[in-house]
């Protein structure tokens, strides 16, 4: 399916369902801070690739968005696992 | 790349000094997501000292205001990015149409943050009432003073849409990029201080 604004919408409201879902039954298991952290980065890419158009840009700024969110959400899980 | 490319819209943006919205707002947007990770770095480590005043303080506040607020900001920035649409259609009405839809989303945004301090504050869970609640204050506030900043561009754009023949794209794509900047870092945002401890 080919990924459009409108179908980048119903993407992200699907995802943010899912986190309010899975943090509130999920809590406590092994790899929870992980997983709520990688669905928000999941949304943090669609809204810089689709709605901010980065997937037209050069991919050096493509590879430091990814960058960013990799060092952050690993970061983040290193500390609080 | 010449100045009439870019007054014609034909911008290269496979052109590293040409991402959309232009170099500068991208390094500013860099700087941001910076500083504001390097804050949530931060509040997970000093969470660590105390990891029972954290979960006790995070279950204080309401995770469905925060749900909600998110699915404001996304809509909010899905109207935003039809208003960038639009504007290169040149269909300048459409266009406004989408950038007032854009604003009303930041506007639901504030509204519904405005009930949540006003709780806070009734409750007594004020800047200083642990270090939770210090960096949960700090950081929502700064963002707040961004999403009111980026309601001040819409607003400016709104009536540069209704005025000009051939907006610059590039002004627009700008505003609409540190529009999305606040949807981005309420993304990271609302799972640290709602959801995770």
């Amino acid at each position: 399916m080919k990924l459009t604004q409108k179908n980048t919408i119903i993407f992200l409201y699907i995802l943010t369902l899912l986190t309010a879902l899975f943090s509130n039954y999920a809590y406590g298991w092994s790899f929870f801070v992980t997983i709520i952290l990688g669905l928000s980065a999941i949304k943090f890419m669609l809204v810089a690739f689709e709605f901010m158009e980065m997937k037209k840009a050069h991919a050096a700024w493509q590879f430091l968005i990814v960058f960013y969110l990799i060092l952050f959400v690993g970061i983040i899980s290193v500390i609080l696992h | 790349m010449s100045e009439t490319d870019i007054k014609a819209n034909k911008i290269d943006y496979k052109n590293f000094f040409y991402p959309p919205g232009g170099i500068l707002i991208w390094i500013l947007i860099m700087v941001e997501l910076i500083t504001f990770g390097a804050a949530l770095i931060a509040l997970s480590i000093n969470s660590r000292e105390n990891p029972e005043l954290y979960h006790q303080s995070r279950l204080m506040l309401n995770s469905t205001y925060g749900a909600i607020n998110t699915i404001f900001l996304l809509t909010s920035g899905y109207f935003m990015a039809r208003t960038v649409y639009y504007v290169k259609q040149q269909k300048l009405d459409k266009a406004a149409f989408n950038n007032k839809m854009a604003m009303i989303g930041g506007l639901l945004f504030l509204l519904l943050k405005s009930l949540e301090y006003y709780e806070k504050i009734e409750h007594g869970l004020t800047i200083g009432y642990n270090t939770f609640f210090t960096f949960y204050w700090l950081l929502t506030a700064f963002h707040v003073i961004h999403v009111l900043v980026g309601l001040g561009i819409l607003f400016f754009m709104y009536l540069g849409l209704r005025k000009a023949k051939r907006p610059d794209i590039l002004n627009v794509e700008a505003g609409a990029s540190f529009w999305h900047m606040c949807d981005l870092i309420w993304l990271l945002l609302f799972p640290m201080l709602y959801l995770i401890f």
